[in-house]
């Protein structure tokens, strides 16, 4: 009996114990104002002097190795925990008026970024977090450089989420962090919103870091990204499209050059305007493009590829000046026809001007790799001889251009 | 009769699909790229055959047989000698890929998830689960799978759906792919990961109406295969096949970079590890009770409970040995290649013998079954 008794007891016991390990919680628990939440970073060069003030935090001077060359500043902006505020009707105790910052930027040195980062985390109480990064700023001149380091970094870093932007800036990167647009209350986000508002009215590719880094890696083709200049007031424009070169910019396109690569692509939806003489009249006319599309043909002629570009574009007319004429349909015909031979024109200089640094942003080889799989496998088979190739091979296009409206105006 | 039969050809099939789905999804299309490069989707589609092969000869062996698991009928076949050497190769073999599983999965964890919570206690609660259920009968361990189907298959096509809108078609061709040095070595990695099947010569016994296993065997590889033909789509149709050799576990990036319309989810990866979570468990349960099962067979023990926690100390320390997660998936490779000898090469010989020796067939089984019924 008493063994029975005895028994039931321990049972129970196991029972309270076993409970116990219910009440505990998560292993990694880390409350959010125990995060310091990043919500964008910059990288810049940095210059020897300033490189003194680093802390010896991830090596030693002299002792421990140190990559030879590379020295950067990262800017971060830290989200300030509630005072992001989380929705429209939220005054959230930011903007302007309060002179509270919704976001706390800080700037640190180091040799490589995680060197950086680490230089960084000691001297702030909070864990670094880059779950919510949303935006990476590149200064040019590292662009340049190279970015493999970089891209080794984020995309080894289990946080970072492949659809952050990444975007090269004309001058210093800081400054973008260190930026206050009024628009939004959370600097990055005002970032991140113009580009996905490009995006949206087809001003600028879906190149998201991911996408960067899948088109770095292929064989054939070489990567793009958003080339932004800081403006008055701490907004952002998008001055162009760097491209690269396997991980090094090598130039830099004018916004308008973005559109005709997208028209080249057939990406949509379309979103630029551009100047069209009418001809026979000292006129001109605003054409937007809405709707691209185009086919891409690659045979391979003498040993060498040939592109053959077949584009149609749709649009209206946005805007006449200087105007002495009447639209109709016959003077449409003759714009139509005047911005076939412009777009033909423009294909041709965007397409000089990447193969005279050799850098494939089109893709071509893809396609060659794709459907010439013999050819490429026995002559090129490897990035950089595509690089090489790319400069040889040849494009012809043509376009068809529809105008199909031309606003409330009647004429 | 040691078991009721009860397990349905739904249930059989159910027990296949999570079983074979499991912690192998995460780095599948990394396999399939590095043997075919594009032609990653091939080099999957040729490797389910392959291991549909294996499926078939097991599961004609369970009809010739239906009364006796793999363990028994080997020894009719091949005589006690042969047959007790190809049992503990069996047995030593799904203990190792139960520990390599739960060590794959404790890596994940630690790696993408709970960085601060130590390996050992992710891998040791995970294979504490797997130990506590595998105390069941087979029938419950059948409608363990079935209850967790659903919940494994469902979410994991939306997800492939959703994720199959940023294909580009480019990246999919050639579908020979460019490169093929590395392609046999690839196309049995990738054959592989399928092994799970394998749990089906323990199901067979306890099934309703072991003839109808041909069945549940199609639809088994059928489903699970699909899924995992599906995933290298996606990831190499998304990624690219250069850019996929850069990530360790491309699925996962799939599932980061993937996001719901409409802004719901912006990306889909916590819900994927839920999901894999889940498929995980249920394969380790499966290799787990394959190999508890089998060694209660092989020591003619009634029931199998008695090694379900004698056995859970060898599977933990094994998967500790590892050194670090790139030394653990060449073990992973080489451990699964060379058990396709055992999958598929063993029951291939038993299956020969069989038929060259006239062992078990209809008449045999029938009248067993009539006695019995």
């Amino acid at each position: 009996m008493g063994a029975a008794r005895w028994r039931k007891r321990i049972k129970v016991g196991c029972l309270i114990l076993g409970l116990l390990s219910l009440l505990t919680g998560c292993w990694d628990r880390l409350e959010i104002e125990e995060r310091a939440v990043i919500l964008g970073i910059s990288i810049d060069k940095a210059e020897p002097e300033e490189m003194k003030e680093e802390k010896e935090v991830s090596h030693l001077k002299g002792k421990y190795p140190t990559p030879k060359k590379g020295s950067m500043r990262i800017t971060v902006q830290i989200a300030v925990p509630g005072r992001i505020p989380l929705g429209p009707g939220e005054t959230g105790g930011g903007g302007k008026g309060g002179g509270q910052k919704s976001v706390w930027v800080l700037d640190v040195v180091g040799h490589t970024i995680d060197d950086a980062v680490m230089n960084l985390q000691q001297q702030i109480s909070a864990q670094l977090f880059f779950g919510h990064l949303r935006v990476i700023v590149v200064s040019q001149e590292v662009a340049k450089d190279g970015l493999q380091d970089i891209n080794d970094y984020f995309r080894r870093s289990p946080e970072v989420r492949r659809l952050t932007w990444m975007m090269i800036s004309k001058g210093k990167a800081g400054e973008l962090m260190k930026a206050t647009p009024e628009l939004e209350r959370v600097p990055t986000l005002y970032l991140i919103s113009t580009m996905d508002q490009a995006v949206r009215m087809g001003k600028f590719p879906n190149d998201f870091v991911g996408q960067f880094w899948s088109n770095s890696s292929k064989k054939g083709q070489e990567p793009y990204l958003p080339f932004v200049d800081i403006e008055k007031k701490g907004n952002m424009s998008i001055s162009g499209m760097a491209f690269f070169k396997g991980e090094k910019m090598v130039g830099v396109t004018k916004p308008l050059e973005i559109g005709i690569y997208m028209e080249m692509l057939g990406m949509n939806p379309g979103g630029y305007q551009a100047f069209v003489e009418v001809p026979g009249t000292s006129g001109l006319v605003v054409y937007n493009v809405t709707h691209r599309k185009s086919n891409i043909d690659v045979q391979i002629k003498n040993g060498k590829p040939h592109i053959t570009i077949k584009n149609h574009l749709e649009g209206d007319l946005r805007e006449k000046s200087n105007g002495q004429f009447t639209l109709n349909g016959k003077s449409i015909q003759g714009i139509e026809n005047q911005m076939e031979m412009a777009t033909e024109k423009g294909f041709k200089d965007l397409f000089e001007k990447t193969q005279k640094k050799g850098s494939d942003i089109f893709g071509f080889g893809e396609i060659v790799r794709a459907k010439h799989a013999r050819y490429w496998n026995k002559q090129i088979k490897t990035n950089k001889n595509w690089q090489k190739m790319f400069k040889e091979i040849t494009l012809e296009s043509s376009s068809i251009i529809e105008v199909r409206r031309v606003g409330m105006k009647a004429n | 009769m040691e078991y009721p039969r009860q397990i349905t050809v739904i249930q059989a099939t159910a027990v296949l699909v999570s079983t074979i789905i499991g912690v192998g999804i995460l780095p599948l299309p990394l396999f399939a790229v590095r043997g075919a490069d594009t032609g990653a989707p091939l080099l999957t589609f040729a490797a389910i055959l392959f291991a549909s092969l294996g499926l078939w000869l097991i599961t004609k062996l369970g009809i010739r047989f239906p009364n006796q698991t793999i363990i028994e009928y080997s020894e009719d076949i091949i005589g006690k000698y042969l047959a007790w050497i190809g049992s503990v190769f069996i047995i030593g073999f799904f203990a190792l890929v139960t520990s390599l599983a739960a060590r794959e999965f404790g890596e994940v964890v630690v790696t993408s998830i709970l960085k601060k919570t130590p390996l050992e206690v992710t891998v040791l609660v995970m294979l504490l689960l797997a130990v506590y259920s595998s105390r069941n009968d087979i029938t419950t361990f059948a409608y363990i799978h079935h209850l967790y189907l659903p919940i494994i298959v469902f979410p994991g096509l939306l997800i492939v759906i959703f994720s199959l809108k940023n294909t580009e078609v480019l990246n999919l061709l050639p579908i020979w792919g460019n490169e093929h040095s590395g392609m046999l070595t690839g196309y049995f990695t990738v054959s592989a990961l399928f092994q799970g099947f394998f749990v089906l010569t323990m199901v067979i016994p306890a099934m309703r109406s072991p003839e109808k296993a041909m069945k549940s065997s199609f639809w088994g590889m059928f489903i699970a295969g699909g899924l995992y033909f599906l995933i290298v789509i996606a990831a190499v149709g998304a990624f690219g096949s250069q850019e996929i050799k850069l990530l360790l576990w491309p699925t996962l990036e799939l599932a980061k970079t993937t996001s719901l319309p409409a802004n719901i989810l912006e990306r889909l990866d916590a819900a994927f590890l839920v999901v894999w979570v889940i498929a995980v468990f249920t394969t380790l349960l499966s290799t787990y009770y394959l190999t508890v099962h089998s060694m209660s067979k092989l020591f003619r023990l009634r029931d199998h409970k008695l090694f379900s926690w004698f056995v859970l100390p060898f599977v933990f320390v094994m998967a500790m040995l590892p050194e670090n997660v790139l030394q653990m998936y060449e073990i992973i490779e080489i451990v699964g290649r060379n058990g396709l000898y055992i999958t598929i090469a063993y029951p291939c010989i038993l299956l020969v013998v069989a038929i060259i020796r006239k062992k078990g067939g209809k008449r045999n089984g029938g009248s067993k079954m009539a006695q019995k019924d």
